[in-house]
């Protein structure tokens, strides 16, 4: 055994700078890259939003949803929360994200899980319901030809006119359903075919059910448009 | 050459150090004292190294709250192998309570703690309880935020001393709270008061070892006999005994080097303990651990059924201490051999096993809930297909009321409440509300957080969670009929 070359290599090894229990600089991991996103999100959102038939809210790796959201009305979601059971995750609002970060996680999501080509093509839909005013009394007669057939006639159990649901959901929340669907589920999005519908609602339609199935909560909670 | 031998026969005519030694180094040890005997010398060199590397950290770390552990940083990462030296001092802390642990269980099971050494296990004993207190006072130095949550059990335990609670804890802390003098109290015990005892201790422990001699391999049938061992034990020495120097010392320092050197490399491949995050009450989000060394009781503490938590803390230390140094008085005559003390190895089989699966269970803390649970693990598909939009909305309540950071669906979630995946074939409708509501069973009542839709809600979505071939719960007397005109409330 050559002693001296293995006296050199100990004495390498024990001088180098690359010991592995030694002192590591700690690399910050930059909010800009998409391996932050995808961590943050896998951390803060997957939860609720996850893919597929997983998660019990809208599933945001889908294509379908960034068609039609935008950047704008992610980031107001994520920023100030929405609905009853969406928290707020602004800094400001006892979150954990930077306005900063925020902007980079919606837009890594994009890049991550939007069409390939960036194309949106939904903004007729997206509008919110706040704005554009649904007609009740048409949107019955849309419930009952394009959605009853899957989820019953009008006041059915279980139905979405369950007034215990309608005082979870707000009117952003039905609208989302609507457009967006839970195809794995069952449940087509808003311009899929659908039973006497092959080619989906129009955006007016949308709007239209909306405005009907909102008009059946109970009478106490119709003044609010977000519960 | 011979200054050299005319140097030591200077010193050795004026001071007789070779004839103080040399019965030390050539007494006459067991011919059969093979490598169970290694371990107490390994525990010493672990110890020698401690008192090394932890003077020279003492020359460089900073005793005070306020710059501690930002000089641990500096050791870590401006001081030349400042790492390594606190590597080495981790690991060897580690090292020596294991090496110390297996050499007590050796001298158990062999009974060498009988006649006439009984005083050679006390004293190890109280090194036991010293090297103890040195690594939960070492814990302390690091002054991250296990120390300071470790800190707060130790306090919490001597709270509840009954009496004399509040002077107990100020004594521990240096006031009532921890603060900047309770890391310069424990600094003063960890490098001036516990490592004195602690050599004072060795060094009685050693006397010992000079004057009973070190015990034989236990041989079924040779029994110990206080009245007449000492006699036959020195004739048998003086016939067929070895030199300590060189025979048994030289498969010591084999082990010694082989310890060392796995020592130096644990130290250069895993780095030193810590300093964890900032010792700062207020960030909440952390998950304290003790030191290996505390795991099990860590372990121990988590599972104790909350009403014996003060009896148990307060009293069962004082019963194992007591009960240790009983050990050589309960029987210091007869048998040696494990084979004729089946009992006393079954003992020692039991402890080991019970600490080892207490420190699983410490290491692996299936009580703590997952904090992000609730924001991370997605309801399987399983649970969501299917349900009404009701249902749905209950399996977003679920996750927002963060039920899941306690319960786990699919095997994964919390593991501190069971597991809710046919939780319907259990509760029945009623039953769950009121669970939720009322909480109970460690559970915490959500009947406050909760309005009544939601309630509604996630009760919907629970009374889904069963196998499809198995029948719901149900309350005794709920399939009777409903007195006609009784109101139905959903």
């Amino acid at each position: 055994m050559n002693s001296r070359l293995l006296l050199a290599s100990l004495i390498t090894w024990l001088s180098g700078c690359e010991r592995p229990g030694g002192p590591h600089a700690v690399q910050p991991v930059a909010h800009d890259s998409l391996a932050w996103t995808q961590s943050a999100f896998n951390t803060n959102c997957r939860g609720c939003h996850s893919q597929g038939a997983e998660g019990a809210a809208l599933p945001l790796m889908n294509a379908n949803y960034w068609a039609v959201a935008t950047d704008a009305v992610v980031i107001e979601a994520i920023a100030h929360g929405q609905g009853r059971s969406m928290p707020a995750y602004l800094a400001d609002e006892g979150g954990p994200f930077t306005s900063a970060q925020i902007v980079s996680l919606v837009q890594g999501m994009r890049s991550l899980w939007g069409a390939k080509d960036g194309a949106t093509g939904g903004e007729s839909v997206a509008i919110s319901p706040r704005v554009i005013a649904g007609d009740a009394g048409a949107g019955a007669a849309v419930f009952s030809q394009a959605c009853a057939g899957c989820h019953g006639p009008q006041g059915s159990a279980g139905s979405v006119i369950d007034p215990l649901y309608l005082r979870l959901i707000s009117n952003q929340g039905l609208w989302s359903a609507t457009v967006y669907g839970r195809s794995e589920l069952g449940m087509p999005a808003w311009n899929q075919a659908m039973p006497n519908r092959p080619t989906g609602l129009t955006a007016q339609e949308v709007a239209d059910v909306v405005g009907w199935i909102s008009a059946q909560r109970p009478k106490q909670q119709r003044v609010s448009d977000a519960p | 050459m011979n200054f050299l031998k005319g140097s030591l026969a200077w010193i050795e005519e004026r001071t007789g150090a070779m004839a103080f030694v040399a019965p030390l180094m050539f007494h006459h040890v067991p011919r059969n004292a093979k490598w169970w005997y290694v371990f107490g010398s390994a525990t010493l060199m672990f110890f020698t190294i401690q008192i090394v590397t932890g003077v020279c950290l003492a020359t460089v770390y900073a005793p005070s709250a306020a710059q501690a552990w930002q000089s641990l940083n500096y050791i870590d990462t401006e001081v030349p192998m400042g790492w390594m030296l606190r590597a080495l001092h981790g690991w060897s802390s580690n090292a020596m309570v294991v090496m110390m642990a297996i050499h007590m269980l050796q001298v158990f099971l062999h009974a060498s703690y009988k006649y006439p050494r009984e005083l050679n296990w006390i004293t190890g004993v109280f090194l036991l309880l010293t090297t103890l207190a040195l690594a939960f006072t070492g814990q302390v130095m690091r002054w991250d935020q296990d120390a300071y949550w470790g800190l707060g059990i130790g306090a919490a335990i001597a709270d509840r001393i009954p009496v004399f609670g509040d002077q107990a804890r100020a004594l521990l802390l240096g006031g009532p709270i921890i603060g900047g003098e309770t890391l310069n109290r424990f600094f003063a015990l960890h490098v001036f008061v516990l490592p004195g005892a602690a050599i004072a201790l060795v060094g009685l422990h050693m006397v010992l070892i000079i004057k009973n001699g070190i015990s034989e391999m236990p041989k079924p049938g040779a029994v110990v006999v206080p009245s007449t061992y000492r006699k036959e034990f020195e004739e048998r020495m003086h016939k067929d005994g070895v030199p300590f120097v060189p025979d048994a010392a030289q498969r010591d320092m084999v082990f010694c080097g082989v310890c060392l050197i796995g020592l130096v490399a644990l130290a250069a491949f895993y780095g030193p303990f810590g300093p964890g995050g900032i010792p700062d009450p207020t960030l909440i989000n952390t998950n304290p651990r003790p030191d290996y060394p505390f795991m099990w009781l860590f372990g121990a503490v988590s599972l104790l059924p909350p009403a014996s938590e003060t009896a148990i803390m307060l009293i069962a230390p004082a019963i194992v201490v007591l009960v240790l140094v009983a050990v050589p008085f309960l029987s210091n005559s007869g048998e040696r051999a494990p084979s004729k003390r089946p009992a006393m190895v079954l003992l020692a089989l039991v402890t080991v096993t019970a600490i080892a699966a207490l420190t699983w269970e410490g290491t692996t803390s299936p009580w703590s809930p997952v904090m992000d649970g609730w924001s991370s693990l997605p309801t399987p598909s399983e649970f969501t297909k299917g349900r009404t939009p009701l249902e749905m909305q209950g399996a977003v309540v679920f996750q927002f009321a963060q039920c899941r950071n306690c319960h786990s669906l699919d095997g994964r979630g919390g593991k501190r409440g069971p597991a809710l995946d046919d939780i319907a074939t259990r509760l029945s409708y009623d039953q769950l509300v009121r669970q939720v509501q009322q909480g109970g069973g460690n559970m915490p009542a959500y009947g406050k957080n909760l309005d009544s839709a939601q309630t509604a809600a996630v009760v919907g979505f629970l009374s889904t969670l069963h196998p499809f071939n198995e029948p719901d719960a149900m309350t005794p007397g709920a399939q009777l009929p409903l007195p006609s005109g009784a109101a139905t409330i959903r």
